[in-house]
């Protein structure tokens, strides 16, 4: 009763039981064998055994799907109210990474929260499309030509990134600036702006690359030349295209892969995972893994089409974009056509942070899908 | 509207690109790059092997090996300034000449060698130029750990890594062949008897003030040489700055008129033949005087002399006297039963012609009967005295490992009787002869002197000696020879001035075999062995 009232008389509300009923359950099967794909590959590289890895990985995955069906049923308009508070918690934890963060790996990424370990780096990835796409839906249509109303969207992306570049995570940063401004285009820019944005940042590269950290310099420098250094920095990318061209067709068999059981393959089971998955089930396995994430993909890009409001086609949108940026630098990045810049495979690669952004996304696409033929006021949410 | 769908379809377009990519990368890896990548595999995973085997002692212990040495070299069109780069090469790397590595650097050539083989110091101080167009080449060096121990034996390779001298260079193809280049090649010899040996022999070198010296340990039962030494030698690491005459093997090159040791094969021939018995004598009162040679002993009796006093006291008449008899033809055919009249059958490639009369005059049997006038290297006077003493059987020299199973194809030269008479003349020789200061208490040692004078201008010089000794251990059954050689030893104080083999060689060879027994097993016995060869020492008369 009380949602009539809030949300004014205009559209019946749907109940629990129906928004259950039209939830999109063939997406969810989708993202379940995705995970699925993860454990099976995880059992596989921790020699098959459940522990360490697997048995983890599923649990964080069951609270994760709960997770995203509960966001799925969250009433949009509630996501926009949302939005801005959610940005600036995410900034705030930034903030605090600087200074209470646990490092772990060569950079300082991890917030201690009694028990759990959480990388707002993660969080702020999806805060920042909500963010985003909060702003441009209360714009009106005549100023997002204005060049002064880019200036918000700039501010928000360059927050976050200063924070995230400082820690330091280039996978993350370049996620964040591609995914804004991305979103930038997508509501309505003057297309010449990118021009002018894509030379400032040619311009900026000598600079940007004196703030680099030694080992990304020499990560990027590698990327151009992996054999050059086969036994140093460059093993990894090296091994990795080893592994990956030795599954064929139908890979090595399960449990068979040599380069990732013989630890061949650094870092196997959280970024370069695509690559056991490659050396043990082929390219038929890889195939598959990329057919399912472009439904997962096709179906962010439908909802989006088919979104009355702005903020929902935004959302939508940019949640795909940001999982497109995910699989697409992690995959290109094993096998060798991007620099190795340390962003894991969702919802397969091990680690609780980038499922849970993973699964949020989805629940966000899937909250959008929901309430797609609701249209929401410009400036107030709930009229 | 219709632009924001556009916009999208542009995102869209872009996330079907990209995923056409992975996927077209993932074909491209699994089907077409397959096989370089396997192949890549392969070359990180397969066993290094080198271009070249190991030579190993008779113990495993290894003598010649290979090492990773960069070598230097520049690819002319990337270097900038050659004048420049020439000058500061040079700076840091002084043994290269100027105009050279500047013709070098000036070349058309697309790779020219500046320096091989350098050293970790050199290739930090060359990258520290910062030059380009210069790169390293890794390359295989041939490492001598031991030095110059056995460098005459191993000999060298050249700087592309090809034998050119002893072991290395006669076994080149078998150490190059790449189904056998993980068998070490294994030598009979033992590094701890080569190092002793190579020990006392530059000891006495220095003592006597010697020019060289040369030696050998063999096994008289198979003919496996346990240690060959010619001295002076020289560090087979860098063969190319040694000396000629350092790089002249003695040993097996070298031909020398040995002088006494040979009246071994006189004595031995004049019993085989029947010519003469133990008990028989000889007239040695007066010098030997044929045309314008005469003939006398260094140690002159002055009386009449037993066949053992002749060998025992090393007398120079009684021997030509006793080769008279035998006469040249079966001289010659003796001799050249052992060996003697051919180079030395040995696997290397530095071996000497002996020398010896075209015409084989009465004159030239007398004196080849004390060893003038005949000269051969010291390995095969070694091999033939070792044929003597093993119960009459030739085993060629041999510097390879001879296995256990495998008895050598040894030829009977003289009957086991005949070898049983001289190996008592030679244990007489040492306890009461010219040989005495060889004996080492606890092994019964047999030998035989020989002190030669060097041939030179007008006839043979008295000052210029080569002195000798042969060793023969355990007597009674013999298992081990050593037989060493000092050219032109000078006496000392504690040798009265004498020079001959009994004074310098004898006591060296006595030190080597006091050190080899115990490492080859052979234990010191305490009984006295006097009785063992009494009837041949009575017939032996003190003075």
């Amino acid at each position: 009763m009380g949602t009539s009232l809030m949300f004014g008389p205009r559209r019946v509300e749907q109940t629990f039981l129906q928004k259950l009923r039209q939830l999109n359950w063939l997406f969810v099967l989708v993202v379940c064998a995705i995970a699925g794909i993860g454990f099976v590959v995880l059992y596989s590289a921790a020699g098959g055994e459940l522990d360490p890895w697997a048995s983890t990985q599923m649990i964080r995955f069951a609270v994760g799907l709960a997770l995203m069906l509960a966001i799925a049923l969250v009433d949009l308009r509630y996501w926009m109210v949302a939005a801005y508070p959610l940005f600036a918690l995410g900034l705030l934890s930034l903030l605090a990474v600087e200074f209470f963060g646990v490092s772990g790996m060569g950079g300082q990424r991890w917030l201690e929260l009694g028990v759990v370990r959480v990388q707002p780096a993660e969080f702020i990835k999806l805060a920042l499309v909500l963010a985003m796409a909060r702003y441009f839906h209360g714009l009106n249509p005549p100023d997002t030509l204005k060049l002064r109303s880019l200036a918000v969207p700039i501010i928000l992306i360059i927050l976050p990134a200063a924070l995230v570049v400082r820690q330091p995570d280039l996978g993350t940063t370049l996620m964040l600036v591609l995914a804004g401004v991305g979103m930038i285009y997508l509501s309505g820019a003057r297309v010449w702006i990118f021009g002018v944005g894509a030379l400032a940042a040619i311009v900026s590269v000598p600079i940007a690359w004196r703030f680099l950290r030694d080992y990304q310099q020499e990560r990027i420098l590698i990327f151009f030349n992996p054999e050059s250094d086969p036994l140093g920095a460059g093993y990894q990318i090296m091994q990795s295209k080893i592994a990956l061209g030795s599954g064929g067709i139908f890979g090595k068999g399960f449990l068979q892969g040599t380069q990732s059981h013989l630890n061949f393959l650094p870092e196997m089971k959280t970024d370069f995972i695509f690559t056991v998955l490659a050396e043990e089930f082929g390219m038929i396995g890889g195939l598959t893994l990329l057919g399912l994430y472009v439904v997962i993909l096709a179906y962010g890009v439908y909802v989006s089409l088919t979104c009355r409001s702005h903020f929902g086609r935004l959302l939508s949108i940019g949640v795909a974009g940001t999982l497109f940026l995910y699989v697409f630098i992690n995959i290109a990045m094993v096998m060798g056509l991007l620099p190795v810049v340390g962003v894991p495979l969702p919802l397969v690669s091990y680690g609780g942070s980038s499922m849970l952004t993973m699964l949020v996304g989805c629940g966000l696409i899937l909250s959008v899908a929901l309430h797609r033929g609701l249209s929401i006021p410009r400036k107030n949410a709930f009229g | 509207m219709e632009q924001a769908r556009n916009r999208l379809m542009v995102v869209l377009f872009l996330f079907i690109g990209g995923f056409a990519l992975l996927g077209l990368r993932t074909v491209d890896l699994g089907l077409i790059q397959r096989v370089a990548e396997r192949e890549r595999t392969d070359w990180s995973t397969a066993p290094v092997l080198p271009r070249r085997a190991d030579i190993v002692d008779r113990n495993g212990v290894v003598l010649a090996t290979n090492l990773d040495t960069p070598s230097l070299f520049a690819v002319p069109a990337e270097v900038r300034d050659p004048e420049q780069a020439a000058a500061r090469l040079v700076s840091v790397l002084p043994d290269l000449s100027l105009a050279d590595v500047l013709a070098r650097l000036q070349s058309r050539k697309g790779f020219v060698w500046i320096k091989r083989q350098l050293t970790p110091a050199q290739v930090w101080k060359v990258n520290a130029l910062g030059l380009p167009g210069l790169k390293f080449q890794q390359e295989e060096r041939r490492i001598y750990p031991h030095g110059s121990l056995a460098a005459h034996i191993l000999g060298f390779v050249d700087v592309d890594g090809n034998g050119i001298a002893g072991i290395e260079h006669f076994f080149d193809d078998r150490l190059l062949d790449p189904g056998r280049v993980g068998k070490p090649l294994r030598l009979s010899l033992d590094l701890r008897v080569q190092h002793a040996l190579h020990d006392e022999l530059e000891k006495a070198m220095v003592m006597h003030r010697a020019i060289g010296a040369a030696g050998v340990v063999l096994d008289v039962n198979t003919g496996e040489m346990l240690a060959g030494v010619s001295l002076p030698d020289f560090d087979p690491n860098h063969a190319a700055r040694a000396l000629p005459m350092a790089r002249f093997n003695k040993l097996t090159n070298g031909v020398f008129e040995l002088g006494s040791t040979f009246k071994i094969f006189t004595i031995a021939a004049g019993l085989e033949f029947g010519i003469v018995d133990l008990e028989d004598s000889y007239e040695a009162i007066h010098p030997i005087r044929i045309s314008r040679f005469q003939i006398r002993d260094d140690h002159p009796k002055r009386r009449v002399l037993t066949v053992p006093e002749i060998f025992v006291y090393s007398s120079n008449i009684g021997a030509a006297k006793l080769a008279r008899d035998i006469g040249a033809d079966r001289q010659r055919e003796f001799l050249g039963s052992l060996g003697l009249l051919r180079p030395a059958s040995v696997e290397l490639p530095e071996v000497g012609l002996p020398l010896f009369p075209d015409r084989w005059r009465e004159i030239n049997t007398m004196t080849i009967g004390y060893g003038h006038g005949i000269a051969v290297t010291p390995l095969q006077q070694a091999v033939a005295i070792a044929a003597i003493i093993n119960g009459g059987v030739l085993n060629p020299a041999t510097l390879i490992l001879q296995s256990d199973n495998l008895q050598p194809l040894g030829r009977r030269v003289i009957s086991r009787t005949t070898s049983d008479q001289m190996r008592a003349l030679m244990r007489v020789a040492v306890t009461k002869g010219t040989g005495s200061f060889a004996d080492v208490p606890g092994y019964r040692i047999g030998g035989k002197t020989g002190t030669a004078e060097k041939s030179g201008i007008g006839g043979y010089r008295r000052d210029k000696l080569i002195s000798s000794f042969v060793g023969v251990f355990p007597i009674e059954a013999p298992k081990y020879l050593v037989f060493a050689v000092l050219d032109e030893p000078k006496g000392t104080a504690e040798t009265h001035n004498f020079a001959g083999g009994g004074w310098v060689v004898a006591p060296a060879v006595g030190r080597v075999i006091a050190r080899i027994a115990p490492l080859l097993g052979i234990a010191p016995e305490s009984q006295s062995d006097e009785n063992r060869f009494r009837r041949t020492a009575l017939l032996v008369r003190r003075e």
